[in-house]
């Protein structure tokens, strides 16, 4: 078996600057906020280096952009790393807080060799604009060793392998401090020396866990590692530097968040029809806008459009500091129908769920309504108003059994004020609501007002006469 | 430059008093044979506005687009009502055949969000017919929906009010409706593309009454003469 390892020396680092367009000096500070843990080369250029107080770095470079190093957040990241790292090997396990297992040995005959899967993934990692460093073991712990040192070769020779992992120190090689002193005091400097010692005097002067451990790496002890699973949603976060004031200023981001869901729709033959922007103050709770499409949906174009227009209906509550797209709702993906050959014919049915998510995106969901009869004797509930959905294919045969009936309904009865000057039918008694608390005992009748429009009045209980709708 | 000129005089987009050239714009049948003579024996223009300038709802305004809304929506084409003034009846509208699934309700907030809605509706390939009523308009917003409109190649009635007949509008028709003695509706034609306005008729919409005009004399003449007590 032959295992590849990624070891991300400053992934925080790497993830804040792909989202920025200024590139000044930044460093990420350990929690407490007093040393540097990660440094740009920017701001090495300047004389900043890891494990450096912070108040020196400070003084070495006044405008240094400082950003404090979060576990949770790494862990995020690391998870997007192997999301990418998915779609080029089954078989990745975690490695936190900033390394990634590939085992590669199943790969080759697919890649068409080793060394072609090496300059995949270093292309994949330029695309990306990742800091990586790569080495290939056959244990996963050989690789992590090598990996670490930033010395990895694309080589699938055990014999090199163990050679290269040998010459390294034996402070880089895990053991607990108390047996790295005991191996030094014997004379020990290096791992291949550690090697060459006879096993189980090894276990039995230092500790068995140390010669777990150079088994591991030499491979004679299993090291079963189990597969990461991706998961089934998409989330991906961008922090900001400097907080953004305005909407334009989180587009740059989301172009680039979205192009990768697009990526990841595409990969997993999926769509959506919701994502969920948040977007993160410093001093309030997050804004969190839905965005929903009326249809199926994978192109990042579309989401962008949308969630610009959402962005201009709510103008920003107060500077955005970071911001997290998630989407969970994934639907299968249908084949284009009704498109020729040659796409001459515009598919209408993608033109019209395109208008509808526009329209509901500035409008919002409620000022879209589409109507239908319900079965009730009252007028007021002889209709119902419902969220807009794509129009089936069957029409329903109704026409023929209902009343005449006003085109116009009034929002509510208005009183009649003039005497109208003809009457055309009626009365139609219409009585009923006692079974929900909402009576209704009126006479209807069609009459002409004096502007000489044609109205549906009705007289209650009460002698009361009302207009209720227009014969437009 | 001739062929030019020719062509600009072929589809009466030049307007000449003296000769009236019969257009070739795209249009709908309105259903009405006695309104489609008046409109040069097309009816309504697709890619161009419509107006209908009246007073108050109940006249037969709707009956007037009923036969287009018909057909549209039985073509499958969306019809979009927007910030009607009062609630469409769907019960009414589907006794007179309009597939309810093709009509749309938009309610806008704010005059912005509506000239933003009508024009995005026009534009679109889906869109069969946009009603809209639109309060008051400017000028330059009606131009703007025009150029949205012949953008799209749609149907486009707007109701506006009747104190507008004065205000000039770049609409390609404009109709004013008023009503009748018996719940008939005249049409003025106020301006029609390649054609002197005046022209007048009559649309006889009594079915709206339910039943016809003579019986209504067995019709109770109301509480009225008694309405003192």
């Amino acid at each position: 078996m032959l295992w590849l390892y990624l070891h991300f020396p400053h992934l925080l680092l790497d993830h804040i600057r792909r989202h920025q367009t200024s590139t000044g000096a930044l460093a990420i500070v350990d929690g407490a906020g007093h040393f540097v843990v990660q440094a740009c080369p920017t701001a090495r250029d300047l004389g900043i280096e890891t494990g450096m107080r912070l108040k020196t770095a400070l003084g070495l470079a006044p405008d240094l952009n400082i950003m404090r190093a979060d576990p949770k957040q790494e862990a995020w990241l690391l998870e997007d790393q192997a999301r990418w790292l998915y779609h080029y090997a089954a078989h990745i396990t975690l490695a936190p807080p900033d390394g990634i297992w590939a085992e590669v040995s199943s790969l080759q005959k697919l890649y068409g060799g080793l060394p072609a899967i090496w300059q995949t993934v270093e292309q994949a990692l330029t695309e990306r604009q990742l800091t990586a460093w790569v080495a290939i073991g056959h244990t996963p712990s050989a690789a992590q060793l090598l990996a670490h040192t930033g010395k990895g070769e694309c080589t699938a020779d055990k014999g090199h392998i163990l050679n290269a992992v040998g010459k390294l120190p034996l402070l880089t090689a895990g053991f607990d401090k108390k047996s790295c002193t005991r191996l030094q005091r014997l004379g020990l400097s290096t791992l291949g020396e550690v090697f060459a010692l006879p096993a189980a005097e090894l276990a039995r002067r230092l500790s068995p866990e140390l010669l777990a451990i150079v088994q591991k790496i030499q491979g004679t002890r299993a090291d079963p590692k189990a597969p990461w699973q991706p998961p089934h949603t998409f989330r991906q976060r961008a922090d900001f530097l400097q907080e953004v004031e305005h909407s334009q200023g989180l587009l740059f981001s989301l172009q680039r968040i979205l192009a990768e869901l697009e990526e990841d729709l595409c990969w997993r033959q999926q769509d959506t029809d919701t994502l969920r922007l948040i977007l993160q103050h410093r001093h309030e709770e997050p804004t969190r806008l839905r965005v929903r499409t009326t249809g199926p949906e994978h192109r990042a174009e579309v989401f962008l459009k949308l969630i610009q227009l959402k962005l201009d209906q709510q103008p920003l509550r107060s500077p955005v500091t970071g911001l997290i797209l998630a989407v969970k709702r994934f639907t299968g993906r249908e084949a284009p129908i009704g498109q020729d050959l040659l796409g001459e014919t515009q598919d209408l049915n993608e033109a019209w769920h395109t208008l509808i998510s526009r329209l509901q995106a500035r409008l919002g969901e409620q000022a879209l309504k589409q109507l239908a009869p319900r079965e009730d004797h009252r007028p007021e509930c002889a209709w119902s108003a419902s969220d807009v959905r794509k129009p089936g294919k069957s029409p329903k045969g109704v026409s023929g059994q209902l009343p005449h009936r006003p085109l116009w309904l009034l929002k509510g009865p208005r009183p009649l004020l003039q005497t109208p000057v003809a009457w055309h039918s009626g009365p139609e008694r219409i009585s009923g609501g006692w079974w929900d608390g909402q009576r209704v005992h009126r006479d209807y009748y069609i009459a002409q007002l004096p502007g000489g429009e044609l109205a549906w009045v009705f007289r209650d209980v009460q002698d009361g006469w009302f207009i209720h709708g227009w014969f437009g | 430059m001739s062929e030019l000129l020719s062509s600009l005089l072929q589809d009466a987009r030049i307007w000449q008093g003296h000769k009236q050239g019969k257009t070739t714009q795209p249009a709908e049948s309105t259903g009405y044979q006695v309104l489609d003579n008046q409109l040069g024996g097309l009816g309504w223009p697709r890619g161009a506005l419509s107006e209908c300038l009246l007073d108050t709802c109940g006249i037969g305004e709707l009956h007037l687009v009923l036969p287009l809304m018909q057909r549209v929506s039985q073509e499958g084409k969306t019809i979009f009502w927007l910030n009607p003034p009062h609630t469409p009846y769907a019960p009414a509208l589907a006794r007179e055949g309009v597939s309810l699934d093709h009509l749309v309700m938009i309610n806008t907030r704010d005059q912005d969000d509506f000239l933003w809605t009508l024009e995005n509706c026009l534009r679109s390939p889906v869109t069969g017919l946009v009603l809209a009523w639109p309060g008051r308009l400017a000028g330059r917003d009606i131009r703007r929906l025009q150029l949205a409109s012949e953008a799209g190649g749609n149907v486009c009635v707007l109701f506006r009010s009747r104190r507008e007949v004065d205000q000039n509008s770049p609409a390609a028709l404009r109709l004013e409706l008023v009503p009748g003695e018996h719940q008939d509706l005249q049409v003025n034609i106020i301006k029609r593309r390649g054609s002197w306005p005046g022209q007048r008729c009559s649309l006889a919409l009594g079915h709206r009454a339910d039943r016809a005009i003579k019986e209504s004399s067995q019709v109770v003449q109301g509480p009225w003469a008694g309405a003192s007590r």
